[in-house]
């Protein structure tokens, strides 16, 4: 694993319109790890998700990521607005927007990215299809396809296998431990299953705005039984 | 009731009119694709207003004694046209100074515009059939220099749009992987707006805000019956829009009918067929 981190909290308090919930957030995220990020419905974990991403504005502190960091980020799926008739491998080509700017087009190089992702994960057959019309677990390869379609640096995952089965959700991670084992890609995600972040983080995130809680560090170390208890209580 | 043949040959009575139908069928289709996705449907039928507003305003401040020369100077369409353009701004930025709905500050913006409408134009000294025409246009007769302008501001519109093609779906359809990704949000969603704003303040007030409201509307709405696939979504709202725009002025003409009000009757019949179609599809 990496020695020098690419993501950093100091002090940083996470919140909205100003107003911190969760303070004192300190947090280092190195190269190549997996960080599972758990609490209950509601506890923070979306929002301190975002504004590590930027999209949220840190209430106070200080946050900093090496230079030209490139994330690939699959949302949640209901972000979406079905109205759109977004074919798959237009959904894709999103992702590598990260490295076209704005005014310019994809290049044929681009789409052949596309092409060898769609096979890569198994979804060339859907490649016409609207996102709309895809099933749960079709939409997670399909947002997870285009993540990676940018080659990130690190992959950002809110919710993975929420609203997919069990052997769709396991289908899901397993694809993501293929990714970051195969293409070396630091992984944060967002979950509310202890169960999968505890098969396939590495370090943990636990945390809890209504309780104060926010501890993190090595799988072992945090996924313990008081901490647990603590917090889905 | 008129012959085809008399149609035909009155060309010259409606040429002119239906060249900027034509056009403004095409490019509100176009535009209308965008208020349709993004749901802000009355985001038009507020610009509409505001276009008008800035109309009659303009007519109350050339009526001014206290205004003199200056007031001479004042040209409606120039009016109307900054007011439209910064009412579209205004609905691109509002999200970050307002902590009102989208819906709320668009349904305030249409109220006060048609309310201020009814109110100055009360007070404006041109007759009334005129102040008709000229807020809310008449689409049977166009001012000579529409045919140059609104087919210009349409290509102009459409070349922005051509360019910025991929960046205004993406920031529709994803706002916050784009805002990862460092594009800029803000900038691109107010040249979308306003680019909709000018449209629409042109297009007002040569065809009328009904049959404007109704191109920006319908045509999308059709298209998405008819297609699964984004491009061909737009390419089918711009042919609705125009053949609204064309069939409209040709009815109006052989039966004798307003022809904003049956240019955006054939928009909705087309909207109508676009059920239909969609309807038959899930029984087949």
């Amino acid at each position: 694993m990496g020695s020098e981190p690419i993501i950093v909290l100091e002090d940083v308090s996470i919140g909205y319109n100003h107003t911190g919930f969760l303070e004192s957030i300190n947090l280092r995220i190195k190269r190549d790890e997996f960080w599972g990020i758990l609490g209950p419905n509601g506890g923070g974990k979306t929002t301190l998700l975002k504004t590590i991403l930027g999209l949220i504005p840190k209430v106070s502190g200080s946050l900093s990521h090496t230079d030209n960091l490139v994330f690939g980020y699959v949302p949640q799926r209901e972000n979406f607005d079905r109205i759109y008739p977004i074919s798959v491998s237009e959904l894709m080509m999103m992702g590598r927007y990260s490295r076209i700017k704005v005014g310019r087009n994809p290049k044929k190089e681009d789409r052949e990215f596309i092409g060898y992702f769609l096979e890569k994960l198994g979804i060339s057959h859907l490649e016409k299809q609207t996102f709309r019309s895809l099933s749960g677990g079709e939409k997670q390869r399909a947002l997870i396809a285009r993540a990676i379609a940018g080659k990130p640096d690190i992959l950002v995952l809110d919710e993975p296998t929420a609203s997919v089965d069990l052997k769709g959700g396991t289908g899901v991670m397993e694809l993501i431990e293929n990714i970051r084992t195969e293409d070396k890609i630091t992984v944060l995600m967002v979950s509310h299953f202890i169960n999968t972040v505890s098969r396939f983080s590495d370090h943990v995130i636990a945390v809890d705005k209504d309780k104060g809680i926010f501890r993190s560090g090595l799988k072992e170390e945090v996924l313990r039984r008081e901490i647990i208890d603590e917090i889905f209580d | 009731m008129a012959s085809i043949s008399e149609f035909f040959t009155s060309y010259f009575l409606w040429r002119d009119p239906m060249i900027v139908g034509a056009v403004s069928g095409a490019i509100c289709g176009f535009l209308g694709v965008y208020v349709v996705l993004r749901r802000i449907i009355f985001v038009s039928a507020a610009l509409t207003q505001i276009s008008s507003l800035g109309v009659a305003l303009a007519f109350y401040l050339q009526g001014l004694a206290i205004m003199g020369l200056i007031g001479a100077l004042i040209d409606p369409f120039s009016i109307s046209l900054i007011l439209t353009s910064l009412a579209a701004l205004f609905f691109a930025l509002n999200r970050d100074f307002f902590p009102i709905s989208q819906e709320g500050v668009i349904g305030f913006a249409f109220i006060i515009a048609s309310g201020a409408v009814v109110i100055i134009g009360d007070r404006i000294t041109k007759g009334a059939h005129d102040i008709a025409d000229i807020l809310f246009g008449s689409a049977v007769v166009v001012d000579p220099k529409d045919v140059y302008i609104v087919p210009l501001i349409a290509l102009i519109v459409f070349i922005i749009h051509l360019v910025f093609f991929k960046d205004f779906i993406f920031i529709s359809f994803d706002p916050e992987t784009a805002s990862l990704f460092k594009y800029p949000l803000r900038i691109l969603n107010t040249i979308l707006l306003i680019s909709i704003g000018i449209v629409v303040s042109v297009t007002t007030r040569a065809l009328g805000a009904l049959p404007v409201f109704g191109l920006i509307a319908l045509p999308p709405l059709t298209a998405l019956f008819f297609t699964e696939n984004l491009k061909l979504v737009f390419i089918l709202s711009v042919v609705f829009g125009v053949l609204s725009a064309v069939l409209g002025y040709f009815f109006s003409f052989i039966i004798s009918l307003p022809t904003g009000a049956t240019i955006a009757t054939l928009a909705t019949l087309f909207f109508l067929l676009g059920l239909c179609w969609r309807g038959v599809k899930s029984i087949v």
